[in-house]
């Protein structure tokens, strides 16, 4: 595939793999493969450095985003390459990150949940880094730390400023939290809080909450090569206890129905403003009134067609990272979401006529 | 000594969902006991409460009552500002 030449005057790389590809061997390959796409990619990456410096010198450096908030991972991570994922196991008790059992590039453990842990890890930090060129959720290529087995019984998934933990769920509630659209939803917390942060209650928390399930939602999708309307836009699709009446925990595409059930009640997400839910409990409703910008969401994908994790997910990606207000409301979110779009798409392009129809149909104008 | 435990929020954010759990720490076994004493004591709770919060996405809020004596203190901790070993031990209830 690759063939390190040696001549007397320096080493040089004629690689055929291009470097796109060698990210996606990195993360799929069996181990030695991977390793040895790591290898290569540090190679080239350091020959491209090397490259760039020549060609650049003399120039300005690129203008940076403005604002307090602003994070500069618009413009593409040069040194971004493969993850570092870390995946322990805690032993059912809270006291974190636990026991590792599984670092980058080692074979599975044969733990169930650390192994999904691990592949969707890497499928996560795929589609921020290949689609959207971030590397990793801080965009400098931290370490992807995630505890499986966190407590016991625990019905719970979070991101705690540093990693992800997973708890097994208690069978009744929850059957599992490892499933991708709930791992995306961590680690895209992690993206949030790196990107200027969303304070987590009322509208902003809402909206972090929104952003999450987006994230979680798209790398379901890409994992699964699924173009919108093939999509099931379920967030946790399958982790509701057996006994549960209900497919998921959220819906995207129908805010509301994701289950109605004896003992959990019915889904409380609205999809309108109308319906937006007043409430001191949740942190002010953030996991509620999430739905109204997670609808936003389905329609824009929806009137567009295609893939969501491509032009759409590219305008939320940006939107984030340029928001530069942590407590922004939704209107203020819309408004990010169509300056994102125009950039992208041109002004008086389809897509922002459809994004100001979709954030329209709930209930707010732009 | 009664401890009264309410947990609500994280991913899910189901009220519904809620956990409930109460438990009489006399009838408790004596290393039990004395552990739940140490770690559910009124001043121990309440310089909890006071300790930052962190970053909280998803993360539960636990509402504790203690009752001793015919007197009740409630404090609301948030998950991450409960030591894991009390973490372990409201899981054992
Ligand atoms: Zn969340």
């Amino acid at each position: 595939m690759c063939f390190l030449l040696n001549s007397s005057h320096h080493h040089s790389i004629h690689c055929i793999v291009p470097p796109y590809m060698l990210r996606v061997l990195a993360l799929r390959g069996d181990p030695r493969t991977a390793e040895m796409a790591r290898t290569l990619l540090k190679q080239t990456e350091k020959l491209r450095d090397e490259r760039a410096e020549l060609t650049r010198a003399g120039l300005p450096p690129d203008q940076p985003l403005g604002g307090a908030y602003a994070t500069s991972a618009v413009t593409p991570a040069k040194d971004l390459c493969c993850p570092d994922r870390r995946i322990h196991d805690g032993q059912f008790r809270a006291a974190l990150p636990g026991k590792l059992v599984r670092s980058e590039g080692q074979d599975p453990t044969g733990i169930a949940d650390a192994d999904t842990a691990y592949d969707a890890a890497g499928q996560v930090f795929s589609l921020f880094a290949e689609e959207y060129g971030r590397n990793s959720l801080d965009g400098e290529g931290m370490p992807l730390i995630a505890t499986v087995h966190h407590r016991r019984d625990y019905n719970n998934a979070f991101w705690n400023g540093t990693q992800m933990a997973y708890g097994t769920g208690d069978g009744k509630i929850f059957r599992t939290f490892l499933e991708l659209s709930v791992i995306g939803h961590e680690m895209a917390h992690g993206v949030i809080q790196h990107s200027g942060g969303l304070i987590y209650e009322n509208q902003s928390g809402a909206l972090n909450e929104s952003i999450a399930d987006v994230f979680g939602s798209l790398a379901l999708q890409r994992a699964l090569g699924q173009e919108v309307h093939q999509a099931d836009w379920l967030v946790g699709r399958g982790i509701l206890g057996p006994g549960i009446n209900g497919v998921a925990l959220r819906s995207m595409k129908a805010p509301g129905t994701a289950y109605a059930d004896d003992l959990l009640g019915q889904d409380p997400q609205p999809w309108h403003m109308d319906h937006f839910v007043t409430t001191t409990d949740d942190n002010g409703g953030v996991h509620i009134n999430s739905g109204i910008p997670n609808h936003a969401f389905y329609l824009f994908c929806a009137y567009l067609g295609g893939r969501s994790w491509e032009l759409p997910g590219r305008v939320w990606y940006r939107a984030l990272q340029t928001l530069n207000n942590p407590m922004a409301s939704f209107s203020d979110w819309a408004d990010q979401t169509m300056d994102s779009a125009i950039e992208l798409a041109g002004r008086g392009s389809i897509e922002t006529v459809m994004l100001r129809r979709a954030w329209k149909l709930v209930g707010i104008a732009i | 000594m009664i401890i009264e435990i309410a947990a609500q929020g994280g991913f899910g954010g189901m009220a519904a969902a809620r956990l409930r759990k109460t438990i009489d720490v006399d009838d408790q076994p004596e290393q039990m006991r004395q552990e739940l004493c140490d770690a559910f004591g009124p001043d121990e709770l309440a310089r909890l409460a006071r300790q930052p919060c962190g970053a909280c996405a998803d993360r539960m809020t636990y509402r504790i009552t203690v009752t001793e004596d015919c007197e009740s203190h409630s404090f609301t901790l948030h998950e991450q500002q409960i030591p894991p070993e009390m973490l372990d031990l409201i899981d054992q209830m």
